[in-house]
């Protein structure tokens, strides 16, 4: 193939310029659709696939390496010739450009292209995918255009490739050892943040602090790490809510609004309130009654309180996140579950999911996603989407019927969530980069 | 020791020998009886459940197999109430110190397989095995899909036309045999 796309194949040197052209956006639209395509076929698996796909791209950088002999799926066809005599330049140079960048109807020397296709389905993104195997496209039309620069033949540079055998094998096992560190990275992003001593739950994050409750020996405390360093503790204490240089916490009492820095208190709710959630003049919290649950929203500048929501004893009213101008909450009970999202400008309530099978609780609000968790059958599955988009992806994963996640928290490209394991009761808190 | 038992106890130090531990605990007789569960040789798969065995109360809500206690749908044990307990009874606590709110408990083949396989799914059919010394009724989750959990064509079974077998449950009754 490489040798068709000449002066002399083409006709001139200006129509080997159009069918270069050409065999480029073939080959990069036909890369950049099977990348596509495994990304959204891996959307569904995503949590299992990436310890499979570094393990291939651990057997392909052994056999790379010569460690190892791994025979490849191959199809040895070629680019159907008869297309350039009976279809016009644009589409045999295209169809020309698609055969190659589809990648898996010709012949491939290395394990990469394959690691490549695993490592898409593990990521599970379809635009990341198809950004990634365009540059697959990118090489396969880079071969032809390098001659043309260069003043000398495309078959002489694969002939000078191909002496080069053993360089091209070496750089191929680097760059799958890589791969191989790079998709088992995500695991290890996903440990817990070490805090010390006792349970760690109900995250808060901002950009100058994070908050958290602890709880030790039955006590339970808010703490408040800023950036800078050190820590502040606030006793009798838990469910902090970060905004800027406020904080908001449940104690004994009802809720308070204090400048974490310095203690001082900058407002508060009695009653039997809990679970606040503060983006400022707005503080969502619920609060108990002796035959419900309510879910309210309070105008701290102007004392307006609104009723987002009401369950009745016995179903859960959960932790809401504000964000935005928005509020997300979870409303469970014996016959479902729901996580609903309501727009404090327009008062518009909507439920975002729904569910009578499983245990839908804890979502976070950043300006752009919604973070929750899943329960159901043993497996508990934190999940992030764009609040524009419908497709989820799972950040992460546990099967045990005695660990599950809790909070969570959602700050920039930044997630956390508790995880916590019933027998003991320990909690811990992970962070996990989106 | 049953022959069934026995089989399985066989099966599994075979299996054990040749595959290693994981396979051998993948079928001890506790949790996944010889050929599908007792009285279902191995054809239409169980129904989703919290378990792998879909093992119902006379409603069609899940309870645990191994000693028929109820459950929600996350697996874990619940009181009369619907809260979560521990083996004791006593209620699960969270890891704030506060005990844990109830959590969704629906009938496996009316709302789990409704909802995951979106298709209208009831019970219907019925037939009846000794097991474990006790009556136990094995229960068909019947639907208008043409296809059966396992992927293949589904058969009529004890279904009612037009419906045909989507998966298949059972309810211990406790009276002996």
């Amino acid at each position: 193939m490489i040798e068709t796309i000449t002066p002399d194949v083409c006709g001139s040197r200006k129509r080997q310029a159009w069918a270069l052209l050409f065999f480029a956006l073939g080959a990069l639209v036909a890369s950049a659709c099977v990348g596509a395509l495994l990304g959204l076929a891996g959307s569904r698996v995503a949590a299992w696939a990436l310890p499979v796909a570094a393990l291939l791209a651990l057997v392909g950088a052994a056999r790379e390496g010569g460690l190892a002999r791994v025979p490849l799926p191959q199809s040895r066809r070629q680019v159907p010739e008869p297309w350039r005599f009976k279809l016009p330049l644009p589409a045999w140079a295209a169809g020309y450009g698609a055969g190659l960048g589809l990648g898996f109807l010709t012949y491939q020397p290395v394990a990469t292209f394959w690691v490549a296709c695993a490592a898409a389905v593990a990521l599970g993104r379809p635009l990341a995918g198809a950004v990634c195997f365009a540059a697959y496209g990118a090489g396969r039309s880079l071969l032809l255009l390098l001659p043309l620069r260069r003043g000398s033949e495309a078959t002489a540079i694969v002939e000078a490739l191909s002496g080069r055998r053993g360089g091209v094998l070496r750089v191929n096992a680097v760059a799958l050892l890589a791969c191989a560190a790079l998709l088992a990275a995500p695991s290890a992003a996903a440990e817990p943040i070490p805090l010390g001593p006792g349970s760690h739950f109900d995250p808060s994050a901002i950009g100058p602090a994070f908050a958290y409750t602890q709880r030790n020996l039955g006590v339970s405390s808010v703490i408040v790490l800023p950036s800078a360093g050190g820590a502040l503790q606030y006793p009798d204490a838990e469910s902090p809510s970060l905004d800027g240089e406020l904080l908001a916490y449940q104690y004994a009492a009802g809720i308070r609004i204090v400048r974490w820095a310095t203690g001082e208190e900058v407002g508060r709710v009695d009653g039997v309130t809990s679970k606040p959630a503060l983006d400022w003049p707005w503080l969502a919290y619920r609060r108990a009654l002796p035959d419900r649950t309510l879910l309210e929203l309070r105008d701290l500048t102007t004392g307006e309180v609104r009723r987002l929501g009401s369950v009745p004893v016995g179903a859960d009213l959960g932790r809401p996140s504000i964000a935005a101008g928005r509020v997300a909450w979870h409303a469970a009970g014996s016959r479902g579950s729901r996580i609903l999202l309501y727009q404090i400008g327009s008062g518009n309530k909507q439920v975002v999911m729904a569910t009578t099978i499983a245990l839908l609780s804890n979502p976070s609000l950043s300006s752009t996603r919604i973070l929750w968790i899943k329960q159901r059958q043993g497996i508990s599955t934190a999940f992030v989407r764009k609040l524009r988009r419908t497709r989820a992806r799972v950040l992460a994963r546990v099967s045990s019927q005695r660990t599950f996640y809790w909070t969570t928290d959602l700050y920039g490209l930044t997630a956390y969530v508790t995880r916590w394991t019933v027998v003991g009761g320990a909690a811990r808190i992970l962070r996990i980069e989106l | 020791m049953t022959r069934r038992s026995f089989l399985g106890r066989l099966g599994a130090t075979v299996l054990g020998a040749v595959g290693g531990g994981a396979v051998a605990a993948a079928v001890a007789p506790e949790e996944a009886e010889a050929f599908h569960f007792c009285g279902h040789i191995f054809t239409t798969d169980s129904c989703p459940s919290p378990y792998r065995l879909p093992r119902i109360n006379r409603a069609g809500y899940p309870l645990r197999p191994r000693d028929g206690r109820p459950i929600d749908n996350l697996g874990r044990l619940v009181n009369g109430s619907g809260y979560p307990i521990n083996e004791a009874g006593a209620r699960l606590i969270g890891p704030d110190g506060r005990p844990l709110p109830k959590g969704p408990r629906t009938r496996i083949c009316q709302d789990w397989v409704a909802e995951r396989f979106h298709i209208d799914a009831r019970i219907q059919g019925s037939w009846y095995r000794c097991c474990n010394n006790q009556i136990r009724k094995l229960v068909d989750c019947c639907s208008r899909s043409r296809r059966r959990i396992n992927g293949d064509a589904a058969l009529r079974g004890y279904c009612y036309a037009p419906r045909n077998v989507f998966c298949v449950m059972y309810y211990d009754t406790g009276i002996p045999c």
